[in-house]
């Protein structure tokens, strides 16, 4: 969502936020509080955290600029309740509206905050298991909990605990992510107050920051089995090692799909687009006679386990709504990805030409209806 | 020490309409101060079982009899919330601060960081703390309203309120109902909580009676002059023939006086029409000085 409609003083610390923030916030709805102008003064930010995101009112006040901004924390967090102690040092105390960067800090404080006051509500959960956890993990750096207690739900302690120490953004050449991409790994006990012998395992979820799926998808690991009696800090390191292989190994993947897009060339020409980052994705144009088209490559993360997906899209025919005609994903073609990538380009060549007939009568009788 | 706890919060329709009617027609959002008194009221049940009139013995009522808003934010406390001194009258008309409200448009109907930090910080001043009546004990200002306006358009109403009582102990807000006392029948007993600001002044009875002598002509001026605060013109000597045996037959001469009185409130709502449109000028006016100010500041 855009700056606009807000007075300029809201706008640049808004701006400021949303671009320096190494957090991805987002603005999920904008409005205004004043009775005659209508300038956006109040927005509801979502702040990722613990894997998931918290929601705050910013309220600024149009009528008045100088004024610092008031915040109203979700439904659940009724018991938060920031610089109460050290109230001083807060980037409210002397509040510059001209400052561009204040929005910026305030969120940040408060945020720090939050995360202190739900991890004194967990310690302060009377469970052994908890108790033993936290303890033996406070040593990483990095985790973020959060207690989720409600009338209906019951009361559960989910932890995010980043994983893989490497900088991933700087394994990827020419990396295009503005934010770091971290795997986290979701535990979520269940609390039991009881004293039960043994305590059933923590439900276990792999997540990564969305961009990172270019790369490499969390989907297709495996976790590893939770087994009773076990705590974090002997499942961790093992998973750690496990994923850690599997990053070095995808970033190599990069190199393998740039070579085969490489071999592509000699026989179908140069590409009009290819994904120069993670060669995901790459547009080539193909004449048979008369009949042009484009192809498109798609290349999974599982390349070359998994075959590339084509897909044919005419240059000369269209549909009634002016869409190019574009046939189906195509996957079922011979392959082996034990095959030299020269080959591989060689029979793509050969199932293209046979297939681009077939596409040629798709077109033409799909322009016939109309 | 454990925190004293409301049993309720009562406040008159018209006192109530009028906040609202300041946070609606105010162009941002509002706050103020709130006056009143809190008293321990004895419960009108009478039950055999004395193990539960002990707890229905400490039933205490904040009732609001007025308001002050300042109209412009942050008047009487920082960006952090903490509130100055000096800016905050203890008493308003001999009535006691209570507590405080705040009205925003368009916003959750919860506390905000910055509501719950000014209401913290105005309970903790010693010198706020006022006297229950029919008790010993004293509480501080604790109570807190908030108005705001309801974010859906879809919504029928258009205001929503919820009142707080602040726990210093637990640094916790609790919700109070408010009780609305309105003129009616239905109402009658709590009307003795509400004390009149402004009552019929005490006149000397002679001067009614005897119109002859110098002193006594002086005095009936003086008088007149302090009716003439309560009615429209309104005759002094007629309050003589609403006294003694043949006042039965002067009902007349008494619908007269409230006649005059209602025609007293009247004029005085005339009046207050008139300011509120000054006030009002002035208002745009200096909206339009601030926005003068944004735009020069935007530019820089």
């Amino acid at each position: 969502m855009s700056c606009e409609g807000f007075p300029a003083f809201i706008s640049a610390q808004l701006h400021y936020l949303l671009s320096h923030c190494p957090l991805s916030i987002k603005i999920e709805q904008a409005w205004s509080g004043g009775k005659y102008s209508g300038s956006l003064d109040r927005f509801t930010l979502l702040i990722p955290y613990c894997l998931d995101t918290i929601k705050w009112d910013v309220i600024y006040n149009a009528e008045f600029p100088h004024a610092a901004p008031d915040v109203i924390f979700g439904p659940e967090d009724e018991d938060f309740h920031p610089f109460q102690d050290r109230g001083a040092k807060s980037s409210l105390a002397d509040w510059n509206n001209k400052d561009p960067t204040r929005l910026l800090a305030l969120i940040q404080e408060l945020r720090d905050q939050y995360m202190s006051y739900q991890r004194k509500r967990v310690g302060e959960v009377d469970d052994d298991r908890l108790k033993f956890e936290i303890s033996t993990i406070l040593s990483r750096e990095g985790i973020e909990m959060h207690m989720s207690s409600g009338i209906e739900k019951p009361e559960e302690v989910k932890f995010a605990v980043p994983l893989v120490d490497a900088n991933i953004n700087k394994m990827v050449a020419g990396c295009p992510w503005r934010h770091q991409q971290k795997i986290y790994l979701q535990v979520i006990y269940p609390v039991s107050r009881k004293y039960v012998s043994t305590p059933s395992a923590p439900r276990l979820k792999l997540m990564s920051t969305s961009e990172l799926k270019s790369l490499f998808s969390i989907d297709d690991v495996k976790l590893p089995q939770w087994l009773d009696g076990m705590c974090m800090a002997e499942y961790l390191p093992h998973l750690e090692e496990t994923l850690e292989r599997q990053i070095l190994e995808a970033v190599t993947l990069i190199e393998v799909r740039r070579h085969f897009i490489e071999s592509l060339a000699p026989l179908f020409g140069r590409p009009i687009e290819t994904d120069m980052v993670f060669y995901r994705k790459s547009m080539f144009f193909v004449a048979s006679g008369a009949f042009s088209f484009l192809v498109l490559f798609f290349l999974s993360t599982q390349f070359p386990k998994q075959q590339p997906a084509l897909m044919l899209q005419s240059s000369l025919y269209f549909n009634a709504q002016g869409i190019p005609v574009k046939s189906p994903l195509l996957t079922d073609y011979p392959w082996s990805p034990r095959w030299e990538p020269s080959q591989m380009a060689e029979r793509i060549f050969e199932f293209l030409v046979d297939e681009s007939l077939n596409f040629k009568k798709y077109c033409s009788e799909s322009q016939l209806q109309h | 020490m454990e925190d004293l706890q409301l049993q309720k919060i009562a406040i008159s329709g018209p006192t109530l309409a009028s906040m609202i009617q300041r946070f609606s027609s105010s162009p941002a959002d509002v706050d103020g101060f709130i006056f009143g008194h809190v008293t321990q009221i004895t419960p009108s049940t009478l039950s055999d079982d004395s193990s539960s009139a002990d707890e229905s013995a400490s039933q205490l009522v904040a009732t609001i009899t007025g308001f002050i808003c300042p109209g412009s934010p942050l008047s009487f406390y920082d960006s952090l919330g903490r509130v100055d001194l000096l800016r905050v009258p203890s008493h308003h008309q001999h009535h006691n601060l209570i507590g405080w409200f705040s009205g925003r448009r368009q916003s959750p109907l919860r506390p905000s960081l910055r509501e719950f930090s000014v209401t913290s910080s105005l309970s903790k001043i010693p010198q706020f703390h006022l006297p229950i009546k029919n008790l010993t004990l004293t509480l501080t200002p604790c109570i807190f309203i908030l108005f705001t306006t309801p974010l859906t358009d879809q919504l029928i109403h258009t205001h929503q309120y919820r009142a707080y009582q602040f726990n210093p102990s637990s640094k916790s807000f609790h919700p109070k109902t408010i009780d609305i006392v309105n003129i009616g029948p239905a109402f009658r007993g709590h009307y003795g909580n509400f004390v009149p600001n402004c009552g019929l002044p005490l006149m000397n009875c002679s001067s009614a009676m005897d119109e002859e002598s110098l002193s006594a002509k002086k005095d009936k001026l003086n008088d007149q002059k302090q009716l003439d605060s309560c009615t429209e013109g309104f005759q002094i000597e007629s309050l003589r023939r609403l006294m003694g045996p043949e006042a039965a037959n002067y009902t007349g001469a008494l619908e007269d006086m409230y006649e005059k009185m209602l025609g007293k409130v009247e004029s005085l709502a005339r009046l207050v029409e008139s300011s509120s449109a000054q006030v009002l000028e002035l208002e745009n006016h200096n909206r339009k000085l601030r926005y003068k100010v944004t735009r020069s500041t935007g530019l820089e």
